[in-house]
């Protein structure tokens, strides 16, 4: 069956090549065929892999069986992590801001080193389904259960409205229609096959797309560094000299025969900003770079929808070495993400190439390097099963949290099987028409939701996961505590934030804009909520000797 | 773990078991390898790094104070022009601070067009017309009127049109802005020009490695390559404590 929908889309792909080639070579604008015709079968495939692989009970949905291999989780890790703001953002952030951009990089792969010695082979020892399951069994408390829910409810979708907003831009650029229909479009295929498939065809479907990401973002670039005479055979060392062109600058006479899609040479006036540490120009300082990585580290060990992939291994040590592979996994990605960013400077330095979205400079970049329309439209797949997969795992994330742990723990403990599957897809549906109505706002705060997700669940879950692991002293009081400390500095920092893009000025503005910074806030908050949970625990009833005992017998034999 | 003293505790600076104690050891060391890698070499970059001027930023401040006080020569002029343009050349500049650097550069370069003054600005007007007439930059009339206001103001200038920065020409050049600088674009093309035009250098950032400036080697790939081996160094080093525990 599988041969015969490959063969398919070989044929409809070979026929349409030449009809699209026109097309797809402009910017913006137009319905183009090619790129369209590769995002249907994308999809198309993935729907079907959910049907086929889909959840016959509530433990295929919320954790796949527990029967995925180590290389198929971290390919569903990598898969699950590497959403629009890896695909398009990193390019984005980097072509913007250069150096500072590389805080992302480091950040959002530095933080698996901790998630990995500090949390993944006990998460999975624990045995628990969800991040609330955990934090309210390991604090004995329904109410710490129900907040925990709630958040994850919260952080799954905020992270998911970002993906959204992808999803749209990239189903805009390739369908040439209206934002908003592009959006409930891309939005209703990935509602649809979560719903069909629960996790378990989630989980296969995204080491599908991991393929399919990495194979189209890693195309373009052999082509980029062939074409304008780089070395291509690694694209991660071969962009070195791309940077360091950039830096000194690439006169007309240097690129005689090297042009863009627009005839301009493949020049650029020395720009030592792009690569250079702190460029007072770009924006960001020493401070905000440090702030920024060790925020995005801690809210990647405090994700819920990662922390739960742990869930979906037969055991600790598949737990452990998931992360292994995830991570290289991902590193492929952000070892060659900055390579976009530095041909799109190049190749949009003419004035005429005029002022682009940063968020699809990935496919400008493409475009503009006159790769072949059909490859660019796989990149353009690529970027939308980027969104695609992280949205799968968000929504499968968040109705766990709504249905397992507040339906089932809270509400009706009696559910039967059937009825919490049912309240699982009741919530998913819930969450996605929620995603949707704020990314159809296209508020400026959707791109900074991400990484605002990630200060949030770096002052909040964090602290639970680590004490509660590592600290058997950490108590329900102690827990509580940490946790309004952490809200309290997120709320700070987030209302600052909000109100300042509103217009409003509250007092101390610049300085908690800066210190308190919405997208590195976690820098202050999270050792603070470490520390309130540690003094407060301390000075109240030690914790209760059953959750002691399973600490020790459990979690740590 | 053993239960020693019966009392279920765990606490990751005080472990009771000698496989606790060892994994400890291990995650001790991997983040202080982590934390020196990221942390360790940011700083040292910053410590080391200089505020450094691109030579156009030199060459702009050895004319500025001629060019600001109106006492500069052609030859200031002319250099100042070029140093100007060098940062007009550059991806993104704030717009008030690229209306400012415009203004400096079509007047110094009016001032200095002599006896092609004339056929600058019909050329320059020749060529907006043709700009917001033409939706079609690969028009062949739009791109000659192009590359001969390039051509021309390269031969005022005295650079080569093979000069990258000459591509900012046509979309800089402007004849209304020829008569005055005023005091306002002054101060912000003194501010542009430092703005853009200086960066944080030092061994680390000018050393060549694998083609990459060495620090954005270190950042972009070496660190992510020791992420993996850290995490691969803990994963086998666990599987051999607890090979070691099952076999004791």
């Amino acid at each position: 069956m599988m041969k015969k929908i490959l063969f398919l889309i070989i044929m409809l792909l070979v026929s349409v090549s030449t009809h699209a080639a026109a097309k797809a070579t402009e910017l913006e604008g137009s319905f183009k065929l090619g790129p369209a015709i590769i995002l249907i079968c994308v999809l198309v495939t993935f729907v079907m892999v959910g049907i086929i692989f889909r959840a016959k009970d509530t433990s295929d949905y919320y954790a796949a069986g527990r029967s995925i291999s180590r290389v198929g989780s971290g390919m569903a890790i990598a898969s699950n992590w590497m959403s629009a703001a890896s695909f398009l953002g990193m390019a984005a952030l980097m072509f913007g801001t250069g150096y500072h951009g590389l805080a992302y990089v480091v950040g959002w792969t530095g933080g698996y080193v901790l998630l990995l010695i500090l949390m993944a082979g006990q998460i999975r020892k624990y045995g628990k389904y969800t991040a609330p399951d955990f934090i309210g069994d390991r604090f004995y408390s329904k109410g710490l259960r129900i907040f925990g829910a709630i958040l994850a409810i919260l952080i799954s979708i905020a992270y998911c409205v970002a993906q959204f907003g992808g999803i749209g831009i990239m189903f805009k650029w390739i369908m040439g229609i209206d934002y908003v229909y592009a959006l409930l479009i891309g939005g209703g295929v990935v509602l649809a096959y979560t719903l069909i498939s629960g996790m378990l065809g989630v989980t296969k479907n995204m080491q599908i797309q991991y393929v399919i990401i990495i194979v189209s973002f890693l195309i373009p670039l052999f082509i980029l560094l062939f074409k304008y005479d780089y070395f291509w055979l690694l694209p991660p060392i071969g962009y070195g000299s791309v940077v360091s062109d950039i830096v000194s600058g690439i006169s007309i006479a240097d690129s005689a025969e090297l042009f863009n899609s627009y005839g301009h040479h493949f020049s650029i006036v020395a720009s030592p900003e792009f690569a250079m540490p702190w460029a007072i120009s770009s924006g960001g300082t020493f401070f905000q770079w440090m702030a920024i990585v060790f925020a995005l580290m801690i809210g990647t060990a405090g994700l819920p929808h990662v922390i739960q992939r742990f869930y979906v291994v037969p055991n600790s040590k598949d737990a452990r070495w998931s992360v292994v592979w995830g991570l290289f996994f991902i590193c492929i990605l952000y070892w060659t993400a900055p390579v976009y960013a530095a041909f799109g400077k190049i190749l949009a330095a003419h004035p005429e190439v005029g002022s682009l979205a940063k968020d699809a400079i990935v496919v400008y970049t493409a475009q503009l390097g006159n790769i072949h329309p059909l490859i660019v439209g796989l990149l353009a797949a690529g970027a939308v099963s980027a969104a695609f997969s992280t949205v799968s795992g968000l929504l499968v994330t968040g109705a766990s949290a709504f249905s397992h742990d507040l339906y089932v723990k809270v509400i009706n403990p009696e559910a039967t099987a059937k009825k919490q599957l049912m309240i699982a897809r009741l919530g998913t549906i819930l969450m996605a028409i929620i995603v949707a109505f704020i990314a159809m706002l296209e508020l400026a705060l959707i791109a900074e939701l991400v990484a605002l997700t990630f200060s949030l669940a770096g002052c909040t879950i964090f602290p639970l996961f680590l004490l509660g692991i590592w600290w058997s002293g950490s108590n329900k009081q102690g827990a509580i505590a940490g946790l309004i400390a952490g809200v309290l500095v997120s709320v700070v920092s987030i209302s600052y934030f909000i109100f300042g893009k509103s217009g409003i000025v509250l007092p101390y503005h610049q300085f908690v804009e800066y210190w308190l910074g919405a997208w590195y806030f976690a820098w202050i908050g999270a050792p603070l909520a470490i520390l309130v949970n540690i003094i407060v625990s301390k000075l109240t009833k030690p914790t209760p000797i059953e959750i002691r005992k399973f600490l020790v017998e459990q979690v740590h034999l | 773990m053993e239960n020693t003293n019966n009392d279920y505790h765990v606490s990751f600076f005080k472990p009771v078991t000698t496989r606790a104690r060892r994994n400890r050891n291990m995650v001790i060391k991997l983040i202080i390898v982590w934390a020196v890698a990221i942390f360790g070499f940011q700083i040292t970059l910053k410590l080391l790094g200089k505020p450094t001027p691109e030579p156009a930023l030199t060459e702009f401040n050895a004319v500025w104070t001629d060019v600001k006080d109106g006492n500069a020569s052609e030859a200031q002029l002319k250099v100042f022009a070029n140093s100007v343009l060098q940062c007009l050349g550059k991806i993104y500049i704030e717009p008030d601070m690229k209306t400012a650097l415009s203004n400096a550069f079509n007047y110094s370069l009016f001032q200095i067009a002599g006896d092609e003054l004339d056929e600058l600005c019909h050329n320059v007007e020749a060529f907006n017309e043709l700009k917001s007439s033409s939706d079609n930059i690969a028009d062949l009339t739009y791109i000659q009127s192009r590359k001969k206001l390039e051509a021309d103001v390269a031969d005022i200038l005295g650079i080569s049109t093979t000069d990258v920065k000459i591509i900012a020409v046509p979309f800089s050049i402007n004849a209304d802005m020829k008569d005055e600088f005023t005091a306002e674009n002054q101060a912000l093309t003194e501010k542009a020009m430092n703005l853009y035009m200086t960066h944080n250098r030092s061994f680390l950032t000018d050393f060549n490695f694998l083609g990459f400036p060495f620090h954005y080697f270190y950042s972009a790939v070496f660190l992510l390559f020791l992420f993996v081996g850290l995490c691969w160094i803990y994963c086998v080093e666990t599987d051999k404590i607890e090979k070691q525990e099952q076999m004791a």
